[in-house]
């Protein structure tokens, strides 16, 4: 074997050790926001819906409502803060839920928002959240795919390389995007 | 090795430490005096373009990119959208009902008929609400605060 092949495979085994992780990390967020139209990628929302029917003198004030609402409808729960939005709604906020109670129908809506812990923190640093140095970390990280993928292709040599089975593949590979840039971009 | 562990593990504490009860978000807050919320919404236009700090608590939270949220006025049945620009400020939908602490500009937006319905209906879906379309007469102008930094306290 050729003294820069050589070469070539130790640096591309060493950097593809140690992208392993953050390739990991941005596939499963990419897939994750790939389909934020069907999901949310970083949080699970349960609801709840039922009828609470309050008798005329917790409606008396705002306060009063809270109240009635916070003892008949809410298990072991500190009122962290409430409001009324419009004449017809009163919103509360709880430990846990965020209630929301239509006076008129006495329709009452418990939701609690849940963190997908791995998917979030994924997500924060795919996304590029963090900002400052992590801009330079993903940049990095970007260049060494770069490189992980074009040294790939001078890995082998022979029918098995780029002189033959190699470059096929490889136009296959670069044919994908372009198919659907022609289907969906022109 | 020990050590080194030992400093990591202490900076590790420490960091989460200083960040419980509160989180930042964007820039560091500047401004001293804030300004409440009924009064921006009883004469918006004296503070269209201007920075301002506000404080309520927080109504609602875009739920696909992190990207608004609404906050409570000091006065019932009024609030004001604080809008960020995509990916630059994520607020979190854990938020909702914590106290925030914003600065931003006092922006004026104008929509024409068309685009309020758009809008609306965009928002519903976000919202999977129910959006009527002949809730809108006309053209909309709506005051809202472009978020530059946040403060949200548990």
């Amino acid at each position: 074997m050729k003294r820069w092949r050589r070469w070539l495979r130790a640096i591309h085994r060493d950097i593809g050790y140690i992208l392993t992780g953050l390739t990991v990390i941005y596939s499963i967020s990419g897939i994750a926001v790939n389909h934020a139209d069907e999901w949310n990628p970083n949080y699970v929302i349960e609801k709840s819906t039922t009828v609470l029917k309050l008798d005329n003198k917790d409606l008396s004030s705002t306060q009063s409502i809270v109240d009635a609402i916070m003892s008949k409808a809410v298990d072991n729960e500190k009122l962290k803060n409430s409001f009324r939005p419009d004449s017809n709604t009163i919103k509360i906020f709880t430990e846990k839920h965020n209630i929301n109670y239509d006076l008129s129908s006495g329709e009452l809506t418990k939701e609690e928002i849940k963190a997908r812990p791995i998917l979030k923190a994924s997500n924060f640093l795919h996304l590029n959240a963090p900002k400052r140095v992590w801009t330079y970390v993903a940049d990095t990280f970007a260049l060494g795919l770069i490189f992980l993928a074009v040294s790939g292709l001078f890995m082998v040599k022979g029918r098995n390389g780029m002189k033959w089975r190699g470059t096929w593949f490889t136009i296959a590979g670069i044919l994908i995007p372009l198919l659907f840039l022609l289907l969906y971009y022109f | 090795m020990k050590k080194i562990c030992a400093i990591l593990v202490l900076v590790l504490i420490s960091t989460l430490l200083v960040s419980a009860g509160q989180k930042e978000y964007g820039k560091k807050i500047t401004l001293k005096e804030k300004t409440k919320i009924s009064t921006i919404l009883q004469s918006p236009e004296k503070f269209v373009g201007k920075k301002v700090l506000v404080t309520g608590t927080i109504l609602a939270v875009c739920d696909k990119r992190g990207c608004w949220m609404e906050l409570s006025s000091d006065k019932e049945a009024q609030k004001i959208k604080i809008k960020v620009k995509d990916g630059e400020i994520v607020f979190p939908m854990t938020g909702i009902g914590k106290k925030a602490l914003v600065e931003g500009e006092v922006q004026k937006i104008f929509m024409s008929k068309e685009d309020a319905i758009k809008q609306g209906k965009h928002e519903a879906e976000e919202r999977k609400t129910k959006f009527d379309p002949n809730s809108v007469k006309g053209d909309v102008t709506y005051y809202q605060i472009k978020g530059l930094g946040a403060v949200i306290t548990d």
